[in-house]
């Protein structure tokens, strides 16, 4: 055997591999590498704004179910304030109504659960509601809108009282203007404004006259309970 | 930091993993035991590599990775035999080779002086083995081969010769 035929065989043995899977199993077991595509694409830039995204939009839509004193909370709030934006002005007590609607929903299911540690933060989401939806009740200045917040406002008010029957307690600020009942004061006034310019029988003047002392004397609901009837007739 | 170390290690791997996995196989003749010293080899050499990069833990500067990780795999082959207290059984059975061939007649004739080859170089002397391996296997130079051994590039030179020479030897005598 010449030499060159020794270091032919000997070069028989380059046959001799590791199994390619072994291989690609071993190098990801020694450096900790895992597959690139599912568990680091925050490290490809033109993934990681997609995935901001939808991070983003989880997040939104999972804090529609949070309630006072939860961690998403917070971000469903800003959504609700970032839907407020594009509300037309003369929709926006409408809307503000709508939202405390909704946190006295909150404050309902917090005492159904008994929650008892989200009870304090629910109620006073539920105040500030009441607050900003005085506020915004201030711009009506037409009849037909007014009527349209009464019947929010009513809904407001049977919601109140299933609840606070719950909570055996009074969930309203002592303050007027913070209050359910203040709510009726600028549709109440609106109406009877409305109602003033109106042709009335002898009747209907009495019972005008008889809500407009009401509304003097600060009894709201019941100043609109008298005009009702004569403001959907009209 | 550690990801671009980690790029780097896994060219290093890449590159060394098909031939220290047969200096190892070579040597212990399992392809179990070759892959677990295998792994082992490139797991110390990636801790050692982190460790140099990272300046810590006096890693000592790795000069030749190459014949840095050949040591690590040799080491390992020492202990697997030190432990086990195992001789080099040569055993055909536990031979995995990848061959093209599909004929079979040709296949065995292939294997069976694949197979006399290896048990011949598996009955030379551990550094002659190496020099084989390392020379006419892996492509290394005499003057690389010499800076693995630590000696001059005349004794590698003629190191390799009388491996070669021994080898052909063992395997006329088979014949």
């Amino acid at each position: 055997m010449t030499e060159a035929e020794l270091v032919n065989k000997i070069r028989k043995l380059r046959q001799i591999k590791p199994s390619s899977d072994w291989v690609a199993l071993t190098k990801s077991q020694i450096l900790g590498e895992e597959p690139k595509v599912l568990f680091f694409p925050f490290f490809k830039p033109a993934k990681a704004g997609l995935i901001s995204v939808l991070i983003l939009f989880g997040l939104f839509a999972f804090s529609q179910n949070s309630l006072p004193g939860d961690f998403l909370y917070p971000i469903k709030k800003i959504t609700e304030k970032s839907q407020a934006v594009f509300v037309p002005e003369a929709e926006k007590p409408k809307v503000q109504l709508e939202l405390t609607n909704k946190r006295l929903e909150e404050l309902a299911e917090i005492a159904e659960t008994n929650q008892v540690r989200k009870l304090p933060a629910a109620v006073e989401e539920y105040q500030t509601n009441v607050s900003e939806a005085a506020k915004s009740l201030e711009k009506i200045k037409e009849p037909e809108k007014a009527k349209e917040v009464v019947v929010e406002i009513k809904k407001l008010e049977e919601n109140k009282q299933k609840v606070e029957k719950v909570l055996a307690t009074k969930i309203d600020s002592e303050k007027e203007g913070d209050s359910v009942q203040g709510l009726y004061k600028t549709p109440a006034e609106v109406l009877i404004e409305d109602l003033e310019k109106r042709t009335l029988s002898e009747e209907d003047q009495k019972i005008l006259e008889e809500a407009k002392e009401l509304y003097q004397a600060g009894k709201y609901s019941e100043a609109l309970e008298k005009i009702w009837i004569l403001s959907q007739n009209k | 930091m550690t990801n671009r170390w980690r790029k780097e290690f896994g060219k290093i791997y890449d590159q060394y993993i098909d031939k220290i996995y047969r200096f190892i196989f070579l040597k212990v003749n399992s392809q179990e035991i070759a892959e677990d010293l295998t792994s082992e080899t490139f797991l110390k050499g990636w801790e050692a590599y982190k460790n140099q990069k990272s300046k810590i833990k006096n890693q000592k500067e790795i000069e030749n990775l190459q014949a840095f990780l050949y040591q690590i795999a040799r080491n390992l082959v020492i202990d697997y035999y030190r432990k086990k207290g195992k001789t080099q059984i040569i055993s055909a059975d536990q031979v995995k080779i990848i061959d093209p061939k599909t004929n079979l007649e040709e296949k065995a004739a292939v294997n069976s002086e694949v197979e006399n080859i290896k048990t011949a170089l598996a009955n030379l002397k551990e550094e002659y083995q190496n020099v084989i391996i390392w020379h006419y296997l892996d492509d290394l130079s005499i003057s690389e081969i010499a800076k693995m051994l630590n000696k001059s590039e005349e004794t590698a030179r003629v190191m390799l010769h009388r491996a070669l020479k021994i080898l052909k030897n063992k395997l006329n005598q088979d014949v």
